[in-house]
């Protein structure tokens, strides 16, 4: 029996075989119950001791040989075959998508969430009131009385039903009523901010009958005004993202608080653009100042023991500053390019 | 406020530039809103029109030849009234025109070469007239500079006023806050007082002051006086201001409205009564003013009157008849102080915005009411001549007189720096407040007349650092405490933006655009949706903002109409937002809207969007904020915005979470170019806050053991609620039935008018155990009786 001979003739087939089920008939004619090997194997009971062992050890190794070249083929068989299959399932992967619109988050929703994030590491937590206010909580308790000419620095849009006092509801010309809201419900020390929207009756490119505002209050025995100064600086390097912020304090007046200040940040213009933080012009950011006592008696807070500051910000004016965009009417037209183009994809949310 | 350089110094004696006093004006508090200087346009010359014929291709052009002194352009000209030997303005070839923005090119216009331009006010920013080029008036040489020709020499400061400080409404007032603040020295008035007060007016006050307001008038008559043009040096200062000068009395009375700030008024002593009173006006009362208008009165009016006659309105402007003219002999002054609330409402109900109101309504000094007195008679004397009458008055003139007591320690504390008092009290004296005593704590202010917006002692606070200067406040950033940390934690509101966040990524990853719309109605949508009247706003400033929104879905509608006209077929927008109830109700809420067109796609073929694809997006947004939709209770919808056999509400007890639904067609007949609309409201304020912004609270059971699947088939009632079934099948065994999926759903005449057969499959799997058969039959036959039993459903095979 010549084993090199059957290791020759099985190779051979088992090399021939261009299918499965060709390997599969190759592998029951040598290694299946009645094949070539088997049968030589089941010969081996007439042999002598001596000679089962030589011819038994030489003819397993075979076995095993055979086994592994036909395991191989298979394999090789396989991935021929779903090579080919894969052939035919070939698509079109230059069809053009149909034409889809970026979904993104409203700028003025990203100036929200850092405001509140800001300021929350500072220690501010978010207080809210409504949008539509009693003159109360808008005017006469904020300092602000019926024929004063104060009333006149904001146009105030007013609606036609009365309040218990008999007065129309005005829609809030600002967020400071929250101020109010915030005092005559909570004890001191007070540190909310309050972002939401306000309304004036005005309407060209960098005015809009609605925008929106955060107020800021901190009452405690000690606030000063150089916390005042100190806390808007350092929300405008983080909000603005610029370390070398050149800034200026003005004096300026509002009837709730005393001294009352603006706070405007340089720029320059570079390359036709505005850059925040240095050069010789300045914009104005916000309004703030030392609570008014007045404000605070109308709150019932005992100004003998307590004090603090306020201060309100445009955050549609900062949106546009940070991102350099020009028409506030853009904000509220509900076009998905313009939302497209100036909002923040859910990762930069 | 408007002043120039060369007023200010009639005050002020300063050898500060107009850049210095405009920045210390703005450290002030009194913000520089613009300096304008002129000398840039010495480049623009006087030049002559020598001659002009018509434009052969355009009637209302001239083709003119300009002489400028060095050469003769020809110019195209399209103003009403060019003429041969005008003088003009010229501005040649390159020149940056200043009230166009934009820089001047030689070319030919309607086939004529135009070599420049003569140029009109507006185009030099000097005012708004349009009506034709400027017309020099003066004998100038052609080529002097128009610095010189119209008097430009002279810097205009533009300052804006808070309303505290009506003290700084005349340029003295301005002048003495610069002194103060270490710019200058304040000049004192320079004018001579009559002495000889020959006679009594023959014009008396006769005061029924039934109003109170008008605490105080004195007046002077003016006899054989001189009424003419005023002046070279004071229509100079008109004009520099962009005033007209009209005549000299009524020039003076400018003047020392704008100089001293205060308002006074000249009455042709001939045209009006012997007596005069102030009185309210009858209702429908009627007077022509000097702005040449007729303002009907009512009876909260204060008007001067000789009898029956209304002279002028009380602090706002004169009447036309009694006014001053060229022919004015005799002249009746009136010096007075109105009550400011009287002014400001009068003022705001006729709306007139005259330079008196304004002063008038901020609070006048009282010491100025005899210095006006006296500086109106100096100049109507000097000017005018004639003879000047005694005092004749009427009311009384109080003395201001206003006590601080402030303690030193309270500038420190408001403002953190440490201030020595006896720099305080130096810049409280030179602001011209009276320090009547003093120790080293505390000090008693006597305020100056002028100041009646410094009422207690956080305002001397203010002052003190206004002049010390704002910007040596030193910054400090508060430490964090604990407690702030605390309350950040607790804070419902802060809970509230979290989960407004979470939906608002939900929303994004979905595909879908954040929009922001105004929260106003437009008349027509109110109309439609029926909100609260009481929403109505009374000074709307259009049709589309009349009212407060009760719903977001108009404005939705609007936002994807204007998308569809940019040529987007499917729009998927939201918003998260007040909308409002009443007056005393407003909520937050999102709000969401798809627009779909049939899907045209071959290759990217997908589902058309219906109302199981709004069912499976509400459920995703209440499974981002911690809930199951299948626990709420729902029912259809009610509500007309949306279609009724379209639309579900859920709630939770008796309150609305969402209402989803196909947009009612008769909606949509507003929006006919819209096809498909879908909407979802979540109100999410109606959920529990702190189930919603928790990050994690969802418990789902790991079981590691074999699961198995049966499907049941029933005939239901047609309206049988689902979720009820799915809740009370899920609820037959808490511990093995881990899910209800329902999957399929058949209505078809065959199965009768009122019943639907609906199949679910039920997952059972323990967490101790793999099931045996006969546990499975037997959970299997408990689900068939027991859900036939409840719902009175017929099983189907």
């Amino acid at each position: 029996m010549d084993i090199k001979k059957v290791l020759n003739e099985v190779t051979k087939e088992i090399e021939q075989s261009s299918s499965q089920q060709e390997l599969q008939n190759v592998k029951v004619a040598y290694l299946g119950k009645k094949g070539k090997i088997t049968e030589l194997l089941k010969s081996l009971k007439d042999l002598s001791l001596e000679e089962k062992i030589s011819s038994g050890s030489k003819l397993n190794l075979l076995r095993i040989e055979v086994d592994n070249l036909i395991k191989n083929k298979f394999n090789d068989l396989k991935i021929e075959e779903i090579n080919s299959k894969l052939k035919n399932e070939y698509l079109d992967i230059s069809f053009p998508p149909p034409n889809s619109i970026a979904s993104k988050a409203h700028p003025i929703s990203k100036t929200f969430d850092e405001v509140i994030t800001i300021f929350g590491s500072m220690g501010y937590s978010v207080a809210e009131g409504p949008d539509i206010e009693t003159d109360f909580f808008n005017f006469s308790a904020l300092n602000i009385p019926e024929n004063h000419p104060a009333r006149e620095m904001q146009d105030t849009f007013y609606v036609d039903d009365k309040d218990k006092e008999g007065k129309p509801y005005v829609l809030r010309t600002h967020t400071s009523p929250v101020q109010i809201r915030t005092l005559l419900n909570q004890n001191p020390p007070v540190k909310i901010i309050a972002p939401g929207r306000t309304y004036r009756c005005d309407s060209d490119s960098t005015h809009s009958p609605m925008f929106h505002q955060v107020e800021g209050l901190f009452i405690n025995e000690n606030a000063n005004m150089g916390d005042l100064k100190g806390t808007l600086i350092e929300f405008c390097k983080q909000f603005f993202n610029v370390q070398n912020l050149k800034v200026r304090f003005r004096p300026s007046y509002f009837p709730f608080t005393e001294p009352s200040a603006e706070m405007d940040i340089a720029y320059e213009i570079v390359n036709n653009k505005i850059q925040l933080g240095q050069g010789d012009r300045w914009l104005e950011i916000l309004g703030c100042g030392m609570v008014n006592p007045i404000v605070l008696e109308n709150c019932n807070v005992d100004t003998n023991i307590y004090q603090g500051f306020a201060f309100g910000v445009g955050l549609d004016r900062i949106t546009m500053l940070k991102y350099g965009l020009t028409d506030i009417r853009s904000f509220f037209s509900g076009n998905l390019n313009w939302i497209a183009s100036n909002g923040f994809t859910i990762g930069d949310f | 406020m408007k002043f120039s350089y060369s007023w200010l110094c009639d005050h002020l004696e300063t050898d500060k530039d107009a850049n210095e006093i405009g920045e210390a004006l703005t450290n002030l508090g009194l913000e520089l809103e613009s300096l304008t200087d002129y000398s840039e346009y010495s480049k623009f010359v006087v030049a002559t029109i020598k001659d002009f014929r018509k434009h052969p291709n355009a009637d209302r052009l001239n083709i003119c030849k300009v002489d400028d002194g060095t050469n003769i352009y020809q110019v195209i000209c399209g103003a009403n009234n060019v003429k041969k030997g005008l003088k003009g303005i010229f501005a040649k070839d390159g020149m940056y025109i200043p009230g166009t923005q934009i820089n001047l090119k030689k070319g030919k216009i309607r086939g004529e070469i135009s070599e420049g331009m003569l140029l009109s006010e507006r185009e030099l920013n000097l005012s708004d007239d349009h009506e034709g080029i400027i017309e020099l008036l003066d004998d100038f040489q052609n080529g002097t500079s128009a610095v010189e020709a119209l008097k430009l020499n002279d810097p205009i400061f533009e300052i804006g006023i808070t309303p505290n400080r009506g003290d700084c409404l005349g340029v003295r007032g301005i002048a003495r806050d610069l002194s103060a603040k270490g710019v200058g020295k304040l000049k004192p008035l320079n004018f001579k007082k009559i002495n000889q007060l020959e006679f009594a007016s023959p014009i008396i006050w006769n005061i029924n002051n039934d109003d109170n307001s008008c605490e105080y008038v004195v007046s002077r008559y003016f006899k054989n006086v001189n009424n003419s043009k005023s002046p070279e040096w004071l229509q100079k200062k008109l004009i520099s201001l962009g005033l007209r000068p009209i005549n000299a009395l009524v020039d003076i009375t400018n003047y020392i409205t704008i100089d001293l700030g205060r308002p006074l008024h000249v009455f042709d002593a001939d045209k009006i009564g012997k007596k005069l009173d102030m009185r309210l006006a009858n209702a429908n009362e009627r007077i022509l003013a000097l702005d040449n208008k007729e303002y009907t009165l009512d009876k909260n009016t204060t008007v001067i009157a000789d009898g029956d006659n209304a002279l002028a309105i009380a602090g706002i402007i004169g009447g036309d008849y009694s006014g001053c003219t060229d022919d004015t002999k005799n002249v009746f002054l009136e010096v007075a102080l109105f009550n400011p609330n009287s002014v400001a409402q009068t003022g705001r109900t006729l709306g007139i915005n005259s330079d008196a109101r304004y002063r008038f309504e901020r609070g006048l000094d009282k010491n100025m009411v005899i210095e006006g007195l006296e500086y109106a008679s100096y100049l109507i004397n000097k000017i005018c001549g004639g003879l000047v009458s005694k005092n004749i008055e009427a009311g009384k003139l109080d003395n201001f007189e206003h006590k601080i007591n402030y303690k030193f320690d309270y500038f420190n504390k408001t403002i953190g720096l440490e201030l020595d008092p006896q720099k305080q009290i130096k810049i409280l004296k030179d602001l011209k407040f009276q320090i009547n005593k003093s120790n080293e704590k505390e000090c008693e202010v006597l305020v100056p007349s002028w100041r009646n917006d410094v009422k207690n002692k956080i305002d001397i606070v203010e002052e003190i650092i206004r002049i010390y200067g704002y910007e040596n406040i030193k910054q400090s950033v508060p430490s964090v405490s604990i407690d702030d940390i605390d309350k950040i934690d607790n804070s419902s509101t802060n809970k509230k933006y979290k989960s407004i966040k979470k939906l608002k990524k939900t929303l994004i990853s979905n595909g879908i655009s954040e929009v922001i719309t105004f929260s106003f109605h437009s008349i027509r949508a109110q109309e439609i949706l029926k909100g609260d009247k009481s929403l109505k706003i009374s000074n709307a400033i259009s049709d589309d903002q009349s009212y407060m929104r009760n719903s977001m879905i108009f404005n939705h509608l609007e936002s994807a109409e204007l998308n569809f006209k940019k040529g987007y077929k499917n729009i998927q927008l939201f918003e998260i937002g007040p909308i409002y109830n009443s007056p005393q109700s407003q909520e937050n809420i999102l709000s969401l809207l798809i627009s779909t067109e049939k899907n045209t796609n071959s290759i990217y073929k997908s589902e058309e969007f219906n109302f199981y694809s709004l069912t499976e997006l509400t459920s995703i947004l209440i499974s981002s904020l911690n809930f199951d939709i299948k626990q709420f209770n729902i029912s259809r919808s009610t509500s007309n915005t949306y279609h009724p056999g379209q639309s579900a509400e859920l709630f939770m007890g008796k309150k609305l979470i969402a209402r989803y639904g196909k947009v009612h067609p008769l909606i949509m007949e507003e929006f006919s170019k819209l096809k498909n609309c879908y909407a979802i409201e979540l109100f999410f304020e109606n959920l529990p806050i702190d189930s919603i912004s928790r990050a994690n609270s969802i418990n789902i059971l790991d079981s590691q053991f074999q699961y198995s699947e049966k499907d049941f088939s029933f005939l239901f009632e047609k309206e049988q609620n689902l979720y009820e079934v799915q809740r009370y099948v899920k609820g037959l065994d808490k511990n093995l039935i881990k899910n209800v999926e329902f999957f399929d759903l058949y209505v078809a005449k065959d199965l009768g008018d009122d019943s639907k057969s609906v199949t679910f499959r039920v997952t059972i799997q323990s967490k101790e155990k793999t099931l045996e058969e006969k546990d499975l039959e037997q959970l299997h036959k408990n689900i068939l009786e027991k859900v036939t039993n409840k719902f009175k459903a017929k099983i189907r095979s």
